[in-house]
């Protein structure tokens, strides 16, 4: 019967490991990709600045308030890991805005939602984590919306209505980049989840050879 | 008749732009600056080139933007030494030049105004060349009439308002729509200007222009696909100084995708080049920077002639696309994309 069991904890022991193996595999995999993207993000916008002009792609172009197109949802599942998964708020019209954003503020602490910036397009990397910070308060501080204004429009236009290809894909490159933050965030809940069970595993299988070979002791004796 | 007369009013300048047209950046200066690893190495090699003590008397860090802008800043020092002794019709000539920029102002002063931008943000990074004494005041404008009425009848750039006045709220479409409405109406006239010039002026200058309203429709075209503007509002974007007026624009305003404007270029032999399919070997090079190359190529051309105004607007725009050039080459540095270095335009090789 020990044995048995020694030899199951055995199989799943390296069951883990391989499952904890092809995890890290694939970490590995999606962190390029994701550090593909942005180089290729931030160098797409530099040929945008090239044909546009250097200051016609700047932080002049974006307002200091701004509000996220896209929701990160946090889920917590049984197994302790945590799943990430991005929501892309849908275009609204323009009268909708003005009951929905209190509708927004109603429900948001009640929601298991942690609201994500959306990418601003600036040329000072340094900057992007200030405006992260300080834009975060934005949504709590106004609740009235001007009826002019619309918050839910698509970031290119910031930059004018006849924008360049090149700017169209350092947007298609930032928005992949989103998915496979969210994506990326939940693997490694689940590696660090994967690495515990390892360690558990690895406690539990001297445990299981010392009673085994006691028994087996008992039974030649 | 024009050789005997010409150097009693514009010689000095005319040898004055010459001049500074020899220290254009060369093939070898291109290639330094490309093996550089850091900023501060490019910022050394400029030393050695006409630029000078450029990047070393500023005292902030040293980013792609501040190049840019220094780079912007001894242009702009170039052209107020020419415009200061300039002698109509030149100095009318050399104000032309400028209306460009001023219209880039404009448009950027609106756009930071519906951003919330303060003025005095927005302000100093408009381009020095288009400066005017109302420029503060543009922001405060909610439609294009008020712009007009208010604060622009009194600025160069009143006459160009004729088809650009109306009463919708300036948001960023109107924005874009009155920044090509105004560049068309600028370049019809200093078209119609330089062809009134008559000689070697209008002989280098009108094709540049008519190339520039060509170039402006191809790209108002191919960047309108996928957007709210529609082929009868591009229509009324088209400059008609052009070659491609009219029955190119008719084309142009019809055309659905890209396909169907690389089949309105292939009527017309010098932007069928444009248009083809890149060899492999040349990377991936968009079509502004086609563009690009070939209008270096119709300026370098304004300096094989003497006795004309030519050469000033095309010493500009070799210096801007000069700026270009370094700008993307600092930017390749900074982001360590070395493959894509080459992609700057030489000038005269």
């Amino acid at each position: 019967m020990v044995v048995l069991e020694l030899e199951e904890s055995s199989l799943l022991l390296d069951e883990k490991l391989l499952r904890f193996m092809d995890q890290l595999e694939l970490l590995e995999e999606k962190r390029a990709a994701l550090n593909s993207l942005i180089e290729q993000g931030w160098f797409s916008m530099a040929k945008a600045r090239y044909s546009m002009g250097n200051k016609r792609v700047s932080a002049l172009q974006y307002a200091s308030e701004i509000e996220p197109l896209v929701c990160v949802h946090a889920r917590t599942l049984d197994n302790g890991e945590v799943d990430f998964c991005t929501e892309r708020s849908k275009q609204k019209a323009r009268d909708e805005v003005g009951k929905e954003a209190r509708s927004i503020e109603d429900i948001g602490p009640q929601e298991e939602g942690v609201r994500r910036r959306n990418k601003p397009k600036n040329n000072i990397p340094e900057k992007k984590e200030g405006e992260e910070a300080s834009s975060e308060k934005a949504p709590e501080v106004t609740p009235i919306r001007k009826s002019d204004q619309n918050p839910q429009q698509d970031p290119l236009k910031w930059f004018g209505i006849l924008v360049p290809q090149t700017l169209k894909q350092a947007q298609s490159s930032f928005t992949q980049v989103i998915e496979l933050s969210a994506e990326i965030a939940t693997l490694q809940t689940a590696i660090l989840n994967s690495r515990q069970e390892l360690k558990q595993c690895r406690k539990d299988k001297p445990i299981l050879q010392e009673v085994s070979a006691t028994r087996l002791e008992k039974l030649t004796d | 008749m024009a050789e005997l007369s010409f150097n009693k009013d514009h010689g000095y300048l005319e040898g004055l732009v010459r001049g500074m047209k020899a220290g254009i950046l060369t093939d070898t200066d291109y290639h330094n600056l490309a093996q550089c690893d850091t900023l501060d190495d490019m910022k050394l090699h400029l030393q050695s080139t006409d630029y000078g003590k450029m990047l070393s008397s500023s005292e902030e860090d040293l980013t792609v933007s501040l190049v840019d802008s220094k780079l912007r800043e001894n242009l702009v020092t170039e052209f107020s030494c020419l415009r200061s002794n300039a002698l109509p019709p030149l100095s009318t000539f050399l104000d032309y030049i400028t209306y460009s920029y001023m219209i880039d102002n404009v448009v950027m002063l609106i756009t930071g105004a519906l951003k919330q931008r303060d003025v005095a943000e927005v302000l100093p990074r408009c381009h020095p060349l288009g400066a005017f004494d109302q420029m503060a005041a543009v922001g405060i404008a909610r439609t294009p009439t008020e712009l007009y009425s208010a604060i622009l009848v009194d600025t160069p750039l009143a006459p160009f308002f004729q088809e650009a006045v109306s009463d919708t709220n300036l948001d960023e479409m109107e924005a874009e729509i009155l920044r090509s409405k105004l560049f068309k109406a600028y370049l019809e006239s200093f078209h119609s200007f330089c062809k009134s010039l008559g000689g070697a002026t209008r002989d280098t200058m009108c094709p540049v222009l008519e190339f520039e309203a060509d170039r402006r429709a191809f790209i108002i075209t191919v960047n309108s696909f996928g957007t709210d503007l529609s082929g009868a509002d591009r229509s009324a974007l088209y400059p008609s100084c052009g070659k491609l007026y009219p029955e190119g624009l008719q084309l142009l305003a019809r055309a659905e995708d890209h396909e169907q404007v690389k089949a309105v270029a292939d009527c017309y032999p010098g932007y069928k080049i444009i248009f083809d399919d890149p060899e492999p070997e040349s990377g991936c090079k968009t079509l502004e920077d086609r563009f690009f190359e070939q209008e270096v190529k119709l300026n370098t051309l304004a300096f094989l002639q003497q006795f004309h105004f030519g050469v000033f607007y095309s010493y500009i725009k070799l210096k801007e696309q000069e700026s270009r050039n370094i700008v993307w080459i600092a930017e390749c540095v900074t982001q360590r994309q070395k493959s894509k270095i080459h992609n700057y335009i030489p000038i005269f090789k």
